[in-house]
């Protein structure tokens, strides 16, 4: 089960009113390579791990993967909470307006909607961790795409932050990689 | 071939890697940072802090330095 | 939410963030007892803060006990706070 902690994991400052950039933000609250995604993915593949290792990083990570999504909908939310209908006309914000107002909406930034087909769960540890390690990489590509074109400070601070844990992540997945592989030669010669 | 191309090469020839697999060399913990720094930063690893050079050169090199 | 209040959210954010580097290592590191002992010292140090802040300004989880009325939804949400207002 889960417990919710009243916080959020790293304290999220944006500078801006700023539709444009919260509509692209969306990309990791409902896109392929983000934040729900990575969460969905890891919790589901969970059941058919065969060290404790792997059950425990998959556990903590998609963990974390659902804080960080909650990272990205306050990012959203406070960049178009205070804008004028006006402001958001024109934007590439106005078709997700239109529909979910400025609530925050698991869609990717070009406005198709998340979906199971996204992730993926094999029941076969070396693949399930190749998937991973991938996303990962996926995920950090695309924080750097968002660093690239983001126009707030505080949006970019939090956007490094998160970054960042991709690469953490990464190297977790290798590690685990690496002891179930050796696990699994084990079972096979013993 | 040099030195350094044959060393990485024996590297690949150790019995524990195989053909067809992929890894990840293990992390072993050195100094943390500070809790300040470390969620700033993101890891509390400086091993691990490898931040996006884009925009932010200046930091990038200053942590190179004491590696 | 003062200041005060805001600055020791933000030591408990920090702690609870070191906390998840220490967990997520020692998933593929249980034998590591450097890492055990320094998940420990944090370990310790976010049992005293988030104490001082529950007793301060309300729980931070459900489960704690509670005054009347139910103290659990009076603090603020983590996404409708200013944390950058006292820097």
């Amino acid at each position: 089960m889960w417990v919710y902690e009243k916080k959020l994991q790293y304290p999220v400052r944006v500078d801006t009113c700023n539709p444009a950039l919260a509509a692209m933000i969306l990309e990791q609250f409902g896109g392929a390579d983000g934040e729900l995604s990575a969460g969905i993915r890891y919790l589901t593949q969970r059941w058919h791990m065969p060290t404790n290792q792997a059950k425990g990083i998959l556990t903590d990570i998609g963990t974390e993967e659902l804080a960080h999504w909650e990272i990205i909908g306050t990012i959203v939310w406070k960049l178009v909470k205070d804008a004028k209908p006006e402001q958001i006309k024109g934007t590439p914000f106005e078709a997700h307006f239109v529909n979910h107002g400025k609530s925050p909406f698991p869609h990717n930034a070009a406005g198709y909607a998340w979906t199971a087909t996204f992730i993926q769960s094999k029941e076969d540890p070396i693949a399930d961790l190749h998937e991973d390690m991938a996303a990962e990489q996926k995920a950090r590509a695309t924080y750097e795409h968002l660093i690239r074109i983001s126009d707030d400070p505080g949006v970019t601070d939090a956007l490094r932050f998160l970054r960042e844990r991709e690469v953490v992540h990464f190297q977790r997945f290798g590690e685990t990689l690496n002891i179930v592989q050796e696990y699994m030669d084990k079972k096979k010669y013993y | 071939m040099d030195q350094k191309k044959y060393s990485e090469y024996s590297c690949m020839l150790e019995p524990k890697y195989k053909l067809a697999r992929a890894y990840v060399p293990n992390q072993v913990m050195g100094r943390i940072f500070e809790p300040r720094e470390a969620l700033k930063k993101g890891t509390l690893f400086p091993e691990l802090y490898m931040p996006y050079k884009y925009g932010k050169k200046r930091d990038y090199y200053r942590h190179r330095k004491y590696r | 939410m003062d200041c005060k209040q805001l600055a020791l959210l933000k030591e408990i954010m920090e702690i609870s963030f070191c906390l998840v580097e220490t967990n997520l290592y020692l998933d593929t590191h249980p034998t590591d007892e450097r890492a055990l002992r320094i998940h420990n010292t944090f370990a310790k140090k976010y049992d005293e803060l988030t104490n001082r802040y529950r007793m301060k300004y309300g729980p931070l989880m459900p489960t704690s006990m509670s005054k009347c009325p139910w103290q659990w939804i009076e603090s603020p949400w983590p996404w409708e706070i200013d944390y950058s207002k006292c820097d």
